[in-house]
């Protein structure tokens, strides 16, 4: 019998600290090895921690909310042979690893078959047609999520169409470059029931703070320069229509995102200022070899940067596929330091929730930010005569240490000519 | 040097030629891919039992018999024959001309397609690999698919100690393909195969007794519908054994028990038609990593898909074993392969059971609306109502429609009578379309038809003041 220190260890590259965010155990649960102990919560990512041994638990060395430097004391266990213990089991024990279901009742042939199908249940399911299920579908629209405007509830198409247009933030909008953060998600809006307001506060912890420190430390590092321009998308949004059969095979969303990140890799090596590090305690400039691309991807907890690592050597296809396990990744909170760290240029969609323009914020180290909105139809001049085009909206963010208007000008002439004739980008590649 | 383990490339890969199949490789082709045909027998086998051996030779049987049967029971009308007789002989060769007509038709379809349609047993070996092997000595194919659609059907159960021998001991597929009618016959099963062919064989001229072990004919159809189907059985002189465990057939001598007693029946032949169960057991699906529930049967998200890359629809899957869930799961399984956003996810699937009178079925019955917790209006016209009916000298049957209430939609139509397989089609359409009595009662139908019953049961539902009595006869006589 013997006690055991189990001290916070580093889960990721470069970790620091963690903050507690649930026990699993109380003093005096029975552990089993690989038992989850505790949540706890990176500047990344949450993680749980399994217990290496089995053994008891004699004392927690942190409580919910407290952070703690990698190698404090976490949790002092009691190893020994598993014991008569077992009747004080562990109130609060996680999951136990599913019992195999147990087979259901295996049917004898019935000696009649039933002529008539099982009926399914109709009741709480919308009304609406099966052009109109069909329609919803092909948008990725949740019909339960749509306000029917036919007599009960009956659910028309144009109330899917319209659906389609709100600006809801968490439904992803088809027609907008969608976002990581769109991506996978199911077009099925979260249902919040919003509590009442009241006084509160609250510590900034986890996310939030590494949030707050690094946008503080860009706004009062970094002069930013911001330029907006619209581009004609026509050739984008076809692009994308043909591709996107083909690339959705596999069972990977194609949105217009991964187009986006290969102009913007593109754009990229013609312009290595956009991809550099300015440094004014070395008073040095690095260039960056590697096209490393972060990707903006909102998350319950606050926005995270999970890095598309060698964007350049990718496919398309392949583009597509690691976006999608990366906002994934993002989103349940797996994705590892290592796959938040070494970006050199940031893409951010506010479009995803509806956006026009925005003034997007840099992420030191990195001298630049690319930021597109929503695709839609506007009225443009074409040949002295307004004409109706499908527009992108984009605005980029310099560094203006390193970065003058002129590159700045330079930069985005060739990321618009890359997005207005996609067929540039085989150029490129 | 093995040549006939060189791998060849196949695009999309459909295994079984049935109405499932057939229709998955027209949609996939349609879509641009380049597809290939499994089938056991090759181009033959290319509409699967539904069309070789199912719905299609027993419509024809039942289509010849009801013909015969009319011709000596309109008499009260004035109709005279003396005698009808059918040549069973003469009857499966229209009925195989019928059949191979519609196969090249099939055939016809596919090859414009450009698919190709292989013979033989496909078998996976690994995930994106597997081998077709012929029933003859050709040797076997090598595949490496990157899709597949599983649609290979179901074969009919047999019954232990009453195994198929095709003499004396039939299936439904050699019932179908009598060539001569035996004088008594029992059909073991009373489900809607069984009950099907009763009535067919029995108004053909033998001397039918369906055998059934449950205390009721087939059983998860409303006890209502099945009542103006019990009073024809009786007409027709068909015997019907509830509750009878068939032991076995020897000499002519059919056993079978009931609560102990052991009873015997004369008959030349018996039919076993009890059910069927799914062809998910040569087909190696261990080798990718599948697991065919306790019944057989696959399981499939709402894309139809069981894995990446592997769809299942039909027979092997949950739900109905019918030929139009197949067809309709097969464009659900070409899309989802192709990466179009599709779901199965009807309100209703259909059931028809061509029995007489016919009995038709779609969505709820009454009692499962309520047990949904709906708030349940039921508009119900009898057969008698109809003014065309009764042209038809037919009285037994009626059609029920089920309504929420709380949302005003149609959510079950029941018919029995005459053409019910037919008309349930609008049915159907109602409840897609959630439509409400009054855009039933607002649709005209023509008149004199057995369709006017849809519209007229519902037309009490519309306004009823409290307490009112409304005449149900409303669509009696002349306009």
């Amino acid at each position: 019998m013997s006690q055991l220190e189990f001290r916070l260890p580093d889960v990721g590259e470069g970790l620091s600290e963690g903050e507690i965010v649930e026990w699993h155990v109380e003093p005096g649960s029975v552990v089993t090895r690989d038992q989850v102990l505790v949540d706890v919560e990176t500047d990344k990512s949450i993680v749980e921690l399994p217990s290496p041994v089995n053994g008891t638990v004699v004392r927690l060395g942190a409580a919910v909310g407290d952070v703690l430097e990698v190698g404090a004391v976490l949790v002092v266990l009691e190893t020994e042979e598993r014991s008569a213990a077992s009747a004080h089991a562990a109130p609060e024990a996680p999951e136990a690893p599913e019992a195999p279901a147990a087979p259901a009742p295996a049917q004898s042939p019935s000696p009649a078959e039933a002529a008539a199908p099982p009926a399914g249940a109709l009741a709480g399911r919308v009304l609406a047609s099966p052009a109109t299920r069909k329609l919803a579908l092909e948008h990725g629209v949740d019909l339960a999520a749509v306000a029917g405007s036919g007599d009960g509830g009956r659910v028309t198409k144009d109330d899917v169409l319209a659906h389609t247009q709100a600006p809801t933030p968490p439904a992803p909008t088809p027609a907008a470059p969608a976002s990581p953060a769109s991506a996978a998600s199911s077009g099925r809006p979260a249902r919040v029931a919003v509590p009442p307001l009241k006084d509160e506060l609250v510590p900034l912890r986890g996310l939030r703070r590494q949030i707050a420190k690094s946008m503080t430390r860009s706004w009062t590092e970094v002069p930013h320069i911001t330029e907006f321009r619209e581009v004609d998308a026509t050739a984008l949004v076809a692009a994308r229509a043909l591709l996107r059969p083909r690339m959705e095979r596999d069972g990977v969303p194609f949105t217009y995102l991964p187009l986006l990140v290969k102009a913007v890799v593109a754009t990229l090596r013609e312009h290595p200022k956009f991809n550099a590090s300015v440094d004014m305690a070395a008073e040095t400039i690095q260039y960056h070899g590697r096209r490393n691309i972060g990707l903006a991807t909102t998350t319950d907890a606050g926005l995270i940067v999970p890095v598309l690592k060698d964007a350049d050597t990718l496919s398309l296809s392949e583009t597509a596929r690691q976006i999608e396990v990366l906002a994934n990744a993002a989103r349940d909170r797996s994705v590892s330091t290592d796959q938040t760290s070494q970006g050199t240029f940031t893409v951010t969609n506010f479009g995803t929730f509806g956006g026009w323009l925005a003034t997007p914020i840099i992420r030191p180290p990195e001298a630049a930010i690319a930021g597109f909105g929503r695709i839609r139809d506007a009225v443009v001049a074409v040949d002295g005569k307004p004409v109706v085009r499908p527009t992108l909206p984009l605005s980029v963010a310099a560094d203006h240490r390193l970065i003058d208007g002129n590159d700045m000008g330079g930069f985005l002439t060739m990321l618009i000519d890359y997005l207005t004739d996609p067929v540039l980008m085989l150029e490129a590649s | 040097m093995v040549v006939g383990e060189v791998a060849e490339g196949v695009d999309l890969l459909v295994v079984g030629g049935g109405p499932g199949g057939y229709s998955a490789a027209l949609r996939a082709a349609q879509l641009g891919r380049s597809v290939m045909l499994v089938d056991r027998l090759g181009e033959a086998g290319v509409g699967g039992v539904c069309l070789q051996v199912g719905c299609i030779p027993s419509k024809a049987m039942i289509e010849v018999a009801e013909a015969k049967h009319r011709a000596t029971s309109l008499r009260e009308a004035g109709l005279q024959v003396e005698q009808a007789q059918v040549d069973l002989a003469q009857f499966q060769t229209w009925k195989d001309a019928k059949v191979a007509g519609l196969t090249s038709a099939v055939v016809g379809l596919l090859r414009r397609a450009l698919v190709e349609v292989v013979a033989g047993d496909f078998r996976f070996t690994r995930p994106g690999s597997g081998v077709v092997q012929s029933l003859d000595d050709r040797p076997p194919r090598h595949v490496q698919y990157t899709d597949v659609i599983l649609a290979t059907g179901s074969r009919p159960l047999e019954l232990p100690g009453l195994p198929r021998d095709g003499v004396g001991v039939l299936d439904s597929t050699d019932a179908l393909a009598l060539a001569r009618l035996p004088a008594s016959v029992a059909v073991v099963g009373g489900g809607y195969i069984g009950l099907e062919l009763g009535t067919a064989l029995a108004k053909l001229g033998s001397r039918v007794t369906i055998v059934e072990a449950l205390d009721r004919l087939l059983p998860g159809v409303d006890a209502a519908l099945l009542r103006p189907v019990r009073q024809r059985l009786k007409a027709l002189g068909v015997n019907v054994l509830l509750e009878h465990r068939v032991q076995s057939f020897e000499d002519g001598r059919l056993t079978a028990t009931s609560q102990g007693q052991a009873v015997e029946l004369a008959v030349e032949q018996v039919v076993v038609a009890i059910g069927r169960m799914p062809n998910t057991d040569g087909l190696g699906l261990h080798k990718i990593g599948l697991t065919p529930g306790p019944t057989g049967l696959i399981e499939v998200g709402k894309d139809r898909l069981a894995a990446p890359h592997v769809a299942a629809i039909g027979d092997i899957t949950a739900g109905p074993a019918l030929a139009h869930k197949a067809t309709a799961e097969a464009e659900v399984a070409a899309e989802a392969l192709c990466g179009l956003p599709v779901a199965f996810d009807p309100a209703t699937i259909p059931a028809v059971v061509f029995s007489d009178p016919e009995i038709a079925i779609a969505g709820l019955s009454p009692d499962e609306a309520k047990a949904q917790g709906m708030d349940v209006a039921v508009g119900r016209l009898p057969l008698g109502a109809s003014g065309r009916a009764a042209t038809m000298d037919a009285a037994d049957g009626f059609t029920q429609v089920v309504v929420d209430r709380a949302t005003d939609a149609v959510v079950g139509v029941q018919i029995v009578g005459p053409h019910a397989s037919e008309l349930i089609a609008e049915g159907v359409l109602a409840i897609e379309m959630a439509a409400s009595p009054q855009d039933l009662v607002g649709s005209i139908h023509p008149h004199p038809t057995l369709s006017e019953m849809l519209p007229d049961a519902v037309r009490g539902l519309l306004h009823r003041p409290a307490g009112a009595t409304v005449p149900t006869a409303a669509a009696v006589g002349a306009p």
